[in-house]
């Protein structure tokens, strides 16, 4: 971020063609960024004040009631906490997975690295709706897991808890989120100059020593940037809960769906629109402090933090 | 700076007219007419198949309403391209239709939502005496009020049918006489209900609140709502999962998820074609039901086709085909009986008829729709 303020000094030394050459490119992203997410965000923000009459209809009048009814009704408040809940699990779990992963592919395997990482990428390819009901097949009634359970005497009656259930979307979630985690800490590994881990093993330092001391806080920046990812992909998310979920596992996205594509009251998911932004607004800003501390912990320049 | 501005703005605006023009070609008619069958017909060049040639119609309706079966007879006869949208519940078609308008031409709205689209002004009144088979729809389905404003009629009678219990009669060995089935120990976790308000009604039922007033159901007392949130929620152990549409309804006995469930005859009749045995029952409590009508949408942009639509689906024979498509929905020409299998006609709304409508707590307009999706939100999320 550091060449921004350079940015704007250089705009103010130019000449004027080639101030406008730089408008020329400024523009694009910024027209984008104005009709695609300011522009509706404003709307969004303008409806949350307006009410709704007995039909349905958005009314110009201003009104509190959807804020108010946001914030005095526990229905919105415990959805939202339950979607953190799922989202810090399914985050913790794809991070669980990712960093041995990752550090596995970018240190341990000698030939057929790239093989592997793009073995990573490919469910990527897949559409999200496919491997959700790849996992009902799995987890169902009389799916595989199941037959296989039965089929080898561990159970002799159908774990009906598989399917339809918070792990369900858990396990849906992690599974569709790790590669997105997986990603930027193979990348935080692969920067990490080996020189460095040659230096920390020639000062005495064990392997283990060596990774929890050297590599895994060099790896952080890509840890975090990771888990944001998942952590934002999985509050925004309401497919998993509808196709895996079970009668208790709403979330605040399917709350919003719900207001938007049923009840048709705008003036109230407008707000919850608007509140799910502030959070995330929040938490990208913390993260990406966190992110570059930790990133100028390494060389004194924020060497890696600049990098992305 | 307002240079910048002012640029910003025309872009904006160039951008959104762009868009808006690439929706605009979207709607236009698309693939070519089927050749052949129409051919005939169309030479005249004042016959309404030359007019239509092409045309697209696009439908916004529940689930199975647009089913090839019956649409194609529509599609040979004029040469245009029908095309069905589902919805999952009411208040998705209400919604639908109010965010996208001029995308459908024609909708099935239930009785519960019907008013609010005659009365939002999102429906054109319907010239009946474009409809050749008017006189021969039931007169029970004509006489609603809900569609009607000013004298004019808005909704032409398509079907009608209940929201039963479906068994696995594999299973559950003895017909159920009562809803409160759902609430038996030995089939926890094996019954489904429809992710919709519609479940209040059902509970309501259970409660007995409409045995002396069937409006009853639709305007629920801040404390019976209260009371049928408590009965939802202490039924939620005994649900699997709340199914969002037929075909989820399919897969979840399909699958052998579940036993139980509160349904339609399309789930009935679909499923025992792929041999499964399940069975509907009207419980002693009763059992709520739905009366469709098909509305022209005032933002249509083809609705002389959308009436000529209509006019062709009322026709006995094609009302046939509907029931049989949807696996024995009562359909509104009772002409239709004459074209039907010796199958179907043992069904209860052929051989039982105005009883089997009688017995029927038909969806009213829910004023506090609001508060009903609210509170089933708040099930839903009740742990």
């Amino acid at each position: 971020m550091d060449t921004a303020p350079a940015a704007k000094a250089s705009i103010h030394a130019q000449t004027p063609p080639k101030r406008r050459a730089l408008l020329f490119l400024v523009l694009p992203p910024a027209l984008w960024l104005l009709c695609f997410l300011v522009l509706p965000y404003l709307g969004l923000f303008f409806q949350s004040f307006l009410g709704t009459n007995d039909l349905g209809d958005v009314v110009l009048e201003p009104s509190l009631d959807a804020w108010r009814a946001f914030f005095t009704k526990t229905l919105y408040r415990s959805t939202l906490l339950y979607t953190f809940k799922i989202a810090l699990t399914v985050t913790s779990l794809a991070v669980l997975f990712s960093v041995p992963l990752a550090y596995f592919i970018a240190f341990k395997v000698r030939r057929g690295k790239e093989l592997l990482y793009s073995l990573i990428i490919v469910p990527l390819w897949v559409s999200y709706i496919v491997r959700a009901y790849a996992w009902k097949i799995i987890l169902g009634r009389e799916g595989i897991l199941n037959s296989f359970l039965q089929w080898a005497k561990i159970t002799d009656a159908p774990v009906e808890a598989f399917l339809y259930s918070e792990w369900a979307i858990i396990i849906g979630l992690v599974h569709i989120y790790t590669p997105f985690v997986l990603m930027p800490v193979y990348t935080a590994f692969e920067q990490i100059p080996r020189s460095l881990v040659e230096a920390s093993k020639d000062l005495g330092a064990g392997r283990i020593t060596t990774f929890f001391r050297v590599v895994l806080p060099l790896s952080l920046p890509g840890v975090i940037a990771g888990g944001t990812f998942a952590f934002v992909l999985t509050l925004g998310d309401f497919l998993a809960p509808v196709l895996l979920g079970g009668t208790d596992n709403l979330m605040i996205s399917n709350v919003v769906q719900n207001l938007f594509g049923t009840s048709n009251d705008r003036p109230l998911g407008s707000v919850v629109g608007i509140v799910l932004l502030v959070v995330v607004v929040a938490l990208l800003e913390t993260t990406s402090r966190a992110e570059k501390s930790f990133a100028s912990l390494e060389s004194g320049r924020g060497r890696l933090g600049g990098a992305r | 700076m307002i240079r910048m501005s002012s640029w910003v703005s025309a872009a904006g605006l160039a951008v959104l007219g762009i868009a808006s023009l690439g929706c605009q070609g979207e709607k236009k008619p698309e693939g070519a007419a089927p050749t052949g069958s129409a051919a005939p017909a169309a030479q005249k060049p004042a016959d309404p198949a030359e007019k239509f040639k092409g045309q697209t119609l696009n439908i916004l309706a529940w689930e199975g309403y647009a089913d090839p079966k019956f649409t194609k007879g529509f599609e040979e006869k004029y040469g245009v391209t029908v095309k069905g949208t589902y919805f999952g519940s009411s208040d998705e078609l209400v919604a639908k239709l109010k965010s996208s308008p001029g995308v459908y031409d024609i909708v099935s709205p239930s009785s519960d939502v019907a008013y609010t689209l005659v009365q939002g002004g999102l429906v054109d009144p319907i010239d009946t005496s474009k409809i050749a088979n008017w006189g021969d729809l039931a007169d029970a389905l004509k006489n609603l009020e809900d569609a009607k404003k000013d004298g004019k009629q808005y909704g032409v009678p398509f079907t009608w049918g209940p929201d039963y219990l479906i068994y696995d009669a594999n299973v559950v060995k003895e017909e159920p006489k009562s809803w409160k089935v759902f609430y038996d120990a030995q089939y926890k976790g094996k019954v489904t209900l429809w992710d919709d308000i519609s479940n209040i009604y059902l509970v309501g039922q259970i409660m007995g609140l409409d045995k002396t007033n069937q409006a009853a159901l639709y305007n629920m007392t801040d404390e019976q709502l209260a009371e049928a949130k408590k009965k939802l929620v202490e039924l939620k152990p005994q649900v699997r999962k709340y199914w969002a549409t037929a075909g989820e309804l399919n897969d979840l006995f399909k699958n052998k998820e579940v036993v139980l469930a509160v349904g339609w005859p399309l789930t009935v009749g679909t499923l025992n074609k792929e041999g499964l045995n399940l069975k509907g029952v009207i419980p002693e409590e009763g059992a709520t039901g739905w009366i469709d009508r098909l509305m022209i949408t005032s933002s249509s942009k083809n609705k002389d086709l959308a009436l000529a639509y209509l006019d062709y689906v009322t026709s006995p024979k094609a009302q046939a085909l509907v029931f049989e498509a949807t696996g024995g929905y009562c359909v509104a020409n009772a002409k239709a009986k004459e074209h039907m299998s010796e199958d179907l006609k043992k069904s209860p709304c052929v051989t039982e008829g105005e009883t089997y409508f009688k017995r029927l707590n038909f969806w009213q307009y829910v004023k506090e729709r609001k508060k009903y999706n609210e509170l089933w939100n708040e099930v839903k999320s009740a742990k």
